[in-house]
């Protein structure tokens, strides 16, 4: 044991919070869904056209509800448009492009939904592509604006954008299979989504998953051999605060759990593919938390 | 090309590094831990100067006792914003509210804030803040981040920082570090110096003479603090709902907490809604 204990300090508090963890939440989960849709429009694989629609209007309506999220989490809310406006700009500043990033991906979102609807295949196409960039970056930034912040030591790793990312990807798929359940029992059957569809998108998410735990694998590998700051911060603090988040939520809920129903004779089963993405959602979501919220928690007794 | 040390290029809002650059100022404090008594007269001296509101400090003072009884001592380890010569707040500030002044003080500038808290995600010493959306004085900058300023209104006009000015025990000493008369130059050349984090290469303008690495540690400050400070903390945070929706009472159910994180989000909503439709009102209405 260390000779000294601190008994005074002043409390600090964690400056990005829940609000922020569920922008990064349904960011990603736009950006999974997004992909989902460009399959057949972008990328040629026809079999996946039936549903472009359904997927890109999860997209358009998940990440409709961030301006809503972020703008009123700003301490003055009416001064969002400064984020916008070439004087107050600043370059180097992550949240600079990020803002770009999220006001301009919706508006190729619905270009690229009114040609589907249009069935403009080749605008479709181009505006498809535009927007799968821009999906892709606004996610990427998300991991990037935790990313570059070096005083926190648990998100400034340069994994931070391609663990988000695939978060997103499973967690759009999930959230994608949900929603399209509960479409197919509305919808008159000749509307309904192939089955089939649905269970070769639960077998991409399960690719995600164990890609997911590669990654986190990485970083538990580097937290035990890092610095003592990361040695405390995954032994005290992802097991300690947020080991709900962190251990329950997205590895044995969000990673194991589902895993091991997509690998089973479970995945055969519709009841099997619900719950799989039901809980690859919650998992993300864990994800999300205890990535925004632990890094900084760490230092408020700094 | 390849720059000296002390000049290696610069990013963002941030003037050419003048540490040690001749013709140039560089404004620095160092602290005497050996001085210090822990008086507290600093993180006073600072409320008063600016009206700092209740819950959040511009300095302030951390408190260690090293040792096993009977043989104890207790440490002081003053804090406030390091002034970095490279501060990582600059650079991923995105509106240009905050800057580097050519004579070293990182300012803040309400006007443009908008309040993102990104500045202080950034910062490695938890030395901003946002200033509360309730405080006594109405017309005073409210959710905002806020910061020290190492008193330039002050040293503008040839006085020293109100928490150097108020020190009993002579322990924070201000001037100019790139003149080799002052006593900062003076120290810096006789005493060891140490910094907070010097890993992080943020080059701070705010070192310490008989620093303690178990105090001035981030990881040992969180594992070693007393479960009577941990129980503090606590307190605070479950009588004192913030603005940034982040604190997490240890010991109880994480999720539960973070639930009522949104739930104070939401209930903020109403209060700055109001604000802009007052904002609207006078600006078109009037």
């Amino acid at each position: 044991m260390d000779d000294s204990v601190i008994i005074s300090n002043v409390f600090h508090h964690v400056a990005w919070g829940t609000t922020i963890a569920i922008y990064f939440w349904l960011v990603g989960a736009s950006a999974g869904s997004f992909v989902i849709s460009s399959f057949g429009w972008v990328f040629g694989i026809t079999r996946y056209k039936p549903l472009a629609l359904s997927a890109s209007i999860t997209a358009i309506i998940l990440l409709l509800l961030v301006p809503i999220l972020l703008i009123w989490d700003l301490g003055k809310p009416l001064r969002f448009i400064y984020l916008l406006l070439p004087s107050y700009w600043h370059a180097t500043g992550p949240m600079s492009w990020g803002s770009a990033l999220i006001f301009s991906y919706p508006i190729a979102m619905i270009f690229y939904t009114y040609f589907v609807v249009k069935n403009n295949v080749t605008w479709a196409k181009i505006a498809g592509i535009v927007s799968i960039v821009l999906a892709l970056s606004t996610h990427w930034y998300t991991g990037v604006v935790m990313e570059l912040n070096p005083g926190r030591f648990l998100n400034h790793t340069a994994l931070a954008p391609l663990l988000f990312l695939t978060g997103a990807f499973i967690s759009g798929i999930g959230l994608l299979i949900l929603i399209l359940w509960i479409q197919n029992m509305i919808v008159s059957a000749e509307k309904r989504i192939n089955w089939s569809l649905i269970e070769e998108m639960a077998q991409y998410m399960m690719y995600g998953l164990v890609f997911d735990a590669f990654l986190l694998f990485l970083e538990f590998m580097q937290s035990l051999y890092g610095s003592l700051n990361l040695v405390i911060g995954h032994e005290e603090v992802l097991m300690g605060v947020f080991r709900f988040p962190y251990l329950w939520m997205e590895i044995v809920l969000g990673l194991i759990i589902p895993f091991i129903i997509l690998v089973s004779p479970l995945k055969r089963t519709r009841a099997g593919i619900i719950v799989a993405a039901f809980l690859v959602a919650v998992g993300v979501y864990g994800m999300r938390i205890w990535w925004v919220m632990g890094g900084q928690y760490l230092q408020t007794f700094y | 090309m390849s720059h000296p040390p002390n000049q290696r290029s610069s990013y963002g809002l941030q003037t050419p590094r003048t540490r040690g650059v001749p013709g140039t100022k560089r404004y620095a404090m160092v602290i005497d831990l050996r001085k210090c008594i822990g008086c507290m007269s600093c993180v006073v001296a600072c409320k008063a100067e600016y009206g700092v509101p209740l819950g959040v400090w511009r300095t302030w003072v951390k408190v260690a006792d090293k040792g096993k009884y009977p043989n104890t001592r207790r440490v002081f380890m003053p804090r406030l914003c390091n002034h970095c010569d490279y501060p990582v707040c600059v650079r991923n500030c995105p509106t240009q509210a905050t800057y580097k002044h050519k004579d070293g003080f990182v300012l803040q500038r309400y006007n443009r804030c908008i309040g993102c808290r990104t500045c202080m995600v950034a910062c490695p010493y938890n030395a901003r803040h946002l200033i509360p959306a309730k405080r006594t004085d109405d017309n005073l900058p409210k959710l905002v981040v806020d910061k020290c300023t190492f008193c330039i209104h002050r040293v503008k006009k040839g006085l020293v920082p109100a928490c150097v000015q108020a020190c009993v025990g002579g322990a924070r000493i201000f001037g100019d570090m790139n003149d080799p008369n002052s006593e900062v130059a003076q120290l810096a050349s006789k005493e060891k110096l140490t910094v907070l984090k010097p890993e992080l290469g943020t080059s701070p303008s705010v070192s310490y003479i008989g620093g303690d690495w178990e105090i001035m540690d981030e990881a040992h400050s969180y594992n070693n603090r007393t479960a009577q400070l941990k129980e503090e903390f606590n307190t605070f945070k479950r009588n004192h709902e913030g603005d940034a929706f982040g604190d997490i009472v240890e010991g109880e159910p994480t999720m539960r907490q973070v639930s009522k994180n949104f739930g104070g989000f939401l209930r903020t909503i109403p209060h700055k809604a109001k604000e802009v439709v007052d904002a609207f009102v006078n600006l078109y209405l009037r």
